[in-house]
């Protein structure tokens, strides 16, 4: 393994996984040769200080995040490693395709189920009874206009490298992805604690994101509105999102609101200000479809807005996401997502889903179950990672109880491969080890479709550990995108 | 354009950042006076400062003070108390939180970089320090934030609104103060000790030379129009913010409207000649009227139900206390208020209205915005 002059690297030993940064012999891939001698001239000490500068930054910003698992929901600074993660130009080219494509299609399948014929299911590319069982199907949603069948404006889809290095999604998220305001300051913070890194590199800038979503959610106005009045909405301060509910509205200049500062009248929105009532065109929201609106969904939620599903039917107000999302977000329909791509741009898959058993048939259950200590089990309506079983890592006990709930409710689960997620050089107290990370990008449609260069690198913290939530422990990683050489 | 809810916060900012200011201050003068006096010398001292404060009902809560280190407990770090130094910086933070996007970013890291540094309030990298550095440091530390308000902050409604909760908890601490200087029968609320407690000592001793006298001073920190803590400049400020928040939010106009009144009489001298006859009464008026007026602020931003609300909320033509009624002044006023300033007209019986919310006073009063 490569021998530096402080040594944080010896010792390093990614084998039996795709490592980013270095080859199956130990050499340096290219993309990564000015950083690995970087990070070689400094020390312990020296790294130290640096985690103590970004650490420092994060906490006196108050860039947070919540744990609720903890007792009283703990506040937490929010962890960077520093080693970045770098995309070359072309091979990010292909996954922002493969990306903009699989948006395309579930943006098609969506706009099928609630304002077309629902073809898809018709044809039998996804089972009917499968789309109707899914908790996230909303059948509310049904004939609500969606501006140019946009209805996944900001889409944040999780992908891995297999130990072939290969690209792979693992998750779709089109409800409501978090995570793009860590990746635009853990860009700040490295920016002001490793400046020096830079240097050798043209790194695509993050800063824009602000003014991408805007221009998205501008032109999902009803009607067509120029200028149209945009508000995040917000659950509010309790919310472990919330340090990045409000980095939106301030990226883009708009209001953050919770519910009780909208109201319903003659179904329009309006924002309560201190010179009366302003009426809204589009609302970012960050809360769900359930707490959307106490009058259509759960009575009890004191979050949404009285009446807003009527305003949303009678076409006033434009809601981003939009409603009905959840339906693609469950696991139980990602194993279709290759064929809706094909069925409906015609086009080949750019990137593959991890191979995926589907528990509800009984012959691909038989088979996972039989070994299921080599797979992962996931209930197909979490997220965040809460409900997995990674058999290799679970006891026998575990494995059992988990084939029976599988058994019992085959429709809730999905079994799939376990795939060894890429590693890259992690600072692990003195030195430099392996861990496995994922991506997640941003995908923004609306007139047109953007993915945002980079995304959010989520590391697992423990060595082995496949576990990258940040709410699980996991920490994350400045993405790098490259720009594109110049001849 | 402000949301209702945002004019609230940053109203209720203004109000706690003045007063984790002026308790830092406050307990820092009277820890150093207190050290040197026997027990009951030294009680006597805390509740005066607890009632200059308006903090006589939370107080009671808990009980008289025996000792020096529990009047530093309850006006520093007790967060059962809402007037507590750290209730007021955890109350500011928890506002500014709530408004984050709309302020600039070093606004809102000063203010959590205070909150960072009490240990006991979860978190580490607190420094240990003695008394008198806390208080310093929290001073400081609400220079810096009305410094960055000042020079970082855009001229719009929701800066108005912190200057206007700014100048209201100033002003009513300040009249607080006279009052408790003409009810202390110990005589220890001298006049060095009124300019002082405003840090308005050496502005005094450059205009009116180094040998202040009692009511020399109660006039000064009434009227003096160039003191950024006298009554008059407070009001004139709190005028000019609501003022500029411009014709169309005209829930504010009640507001107002006190807010010239109080000033008027002030400047027209009636408040002082009401004093010279029984100044305790007058005082406990003008409080009762600065509170109104805070109430009345409130009101006026807080959120609309719907259009019709908002018209309810114009004051009905005629009704409001014109100048010919703005009197009351010395005249015997209404049960219990001998001598007082008066009424300030009929609002109170206003249909539609929901009276002054329990927090219009001292923040003190005001659980709703400490979590």
């Amino acid at each position: 393994m490569p021998e530096t002059g402080s040594g944080l690297l010896d010792r390093y030993d990614a084998s039996g996984w795709y490592d980013e940064a270095f080859d199956s012999d130990g050499a340096v891939r290219g993309v990564y040769r000015r950083i690995v001698e970087r990070f070689g001239e400094l020390d312990a000490d020296e790294i130290k200080r640096l985690e103590k500068l970004v650490a420092d930054e994060f906490r006196r910003q108050g860039i947070t995040f919540t744990v609720y698992s903890e007792e009283e929901g703990t506040e937490r600074i929010w962890p960077m490693d520093l080693f970045p993660r770098l995309i070359a130009a072309a091979e990010w080219d292909e996954l922002a395709r493969g990306l903009s494509q699989r948006v395309a299609a579930l943006n098609c399948f969506l706009a099928d189920l609630y304002n077309g014929g629902a073809a898809a299911v018709a044809d039998g590319v996804v089972p009917r009874w499968l789309v109707m069982s899914s908790q996230g199907f909303e059948r509310n949603a049904r004939g609500i206009a969606v501006p140019h069948s946009a209805h996944c404006n900001v889409a944040g889809i999780d992908v891995v490298r297999d130990a072939d290095g290969r690209y792979r999604v693992l998750e779709d998220n089109l409800r409501s992805p978090s995570g793009i305001s860590y990746v635009v300051e853990n860009r700040a913070a490295m920016a002001k604690a490793c400046s020096w890194l830079f240097y050798d590199h043209a790194v695509q800038p993050t800063e824009q994101y602000g003014q991408m979503l805007r221009s998205t959610l501008e032109s999902m106005a009803p009607g067509g509105e120029h200028d149209p009045h945009i508000v995040v909405l917000t659950p509010g301060i309790f919310n472990s999102a919330y340090f990045e509910h409000a980095f939106l509205a301030r990226s883009m200049g708009v209001e953050l609101v919770e519910g009780r500062d909208l109201v319903v009248d003659g179904h329009r929105v309006y924002t309560r200000t201190i010179e009366g009532l302003v009426k809204v065109d589009v609302i970012y929201r960050r809360i769900d479809d359930d707490f959307l609106d106490p009058v259509a969904f759960r009575p009890d939620s004191t979050l949404g807005v009285p009446g807003l599903l009527g305003a949303l039917r009678a076409g006033t107000v434009t809601v981003c996401n939009a409603l009905g999302n959840g339906v693609v977000d469950d696991k139980g329909v990602y194993p279709y997502v290759p064929e809706l791509i094909r069925y409906y741009l015609g086009a080949e898959p750019i990137i593959d889903n991890v191979a995926t058993y589907m528990m509800w048939d009984p012959d691909q259950r038989r088979e996972a179950l039989g070994r299921l200590d080599e797979l992962v089990a996931k209930p197909v309506g979490e997220s965040g990672g809460y409900g997995v079983l990674i058999g290799p890592h679970a006891t026998e006990p575990e494995l059992d109880e988990a084939r029976a709930t599988i058994e019992a409710e085959p429709r809730n689960w999905i079994v799939q491969e376990l795939v060894q997620l890429s590693t890259l050089p992690s600072i692990a107290d003195d030195r430099l080890e392996p861990r496995h990370l994922d991506l997640r990008p941003f995908i923004l449609t609306g007139e047109r479709t953007q993915v945002f260069p980079g995304g959010l690198t989520r590391v697992a913290m423990r060595r082995g550990s496949l576990i990258v939530n940040s709410s699980q422990g996991g920490g994350s990683k400045d993405t790098w995108v490259l720009a594109p050489e110049t001849p | 354009m402000i949301l209702a809810r945002h004019a609230e916060a940053l109203l209720w900012t203004g109000r706690y950042l003045e007063r984790a200011e002026t308790t830092s201050r406050c307990l820092n003068y009277a820890a150093n006076s207190i050290t040197h006096l026997r027990g009951d010398e030294a009680r006597a001292e805390g509740e005066l400062m607890v009632r200059t404060l308006g903090l006589q009902d939370e107080l009671e809560a808990v009980g008289p003070l025996e000792s020096q280190p529990q009047l530093v407990a309850f006006l520093l770090s007790d967060t059962d108390n809402p007037g507590s130094v750290v209730s007021a910086v955890v109350a500011v933070r928890e506002n500014l939180r709530s408004v984050r996007d709309r302020i600039p970013i070093e606004l809102w890291e000063e203010a959590n970089g205070l909150y960072l540094r009490f240990p006991f309030l979860g978190h580490a990298n607190a420094a240990p320090a003695g008394l008198h550095e806390v208080l310093l440091m929290v001073r400081r530390a609400c220079l810096a934030i009305a410094g960055i308000l000042n020079e970082g902050m855009r001229r719009d409604e929701g800066h108005a609104f912190v200057v206007v909760g700014r100048m209201l908890e100033r002003s009513i601490f300040t009249v607080g103060l006279l009052e408790a200087s003409h009810s202390d029968a110990r005589g220890v609320m001298d006049a060095t000790r009124m300019l002082r407690l405003t840090s308005s000592l050496q502005a005094y001793h450059r205009q009116h030379g180094n040998a202040p006298d009692a009511d020399g001073v109660r006039r000064y920190l009434l009227h003096a129009p160039d003191l950024p803590r006298s009554v008059l400049s407070c009001l004139g400020r709190a005028e000019e913010g609501l003022t500029g928040l411009g014709a169309n939010s005209a829930a504010l106009d009640r507001a107002r409207r006190k807010a010239a009144l109080l000033r008027a009489r002030l400047e027209l001298g009636e408040v002082e000649e009401a004093m010279a006859s029984d100044p305790v009464a007058t005082l406990q008026d003008f409080a009762a009227q600065l509170a109104g007026l805070a109430s009345d602020v409130h009101a006026g931003i807080v959120p609309p139900l719907a259009m019709a609300t908002v018209q309810a909320q114009y004051v009905r033509p005629g009704h409001a206390s014109g100048p010919g009624r703005a009197g009351g002044l010395g005249h015997a006023g209404g049960p219990g208020r001998a001598g007082g300033l008066g009424h300030a007209g009929g609002y109170e019986d206003e249909p539609g209205r929901a009276g002054g919310p329990d927090h219009a006073g001292v923040p003190g009063h005001s659980g709703k915005k400490v979590p």
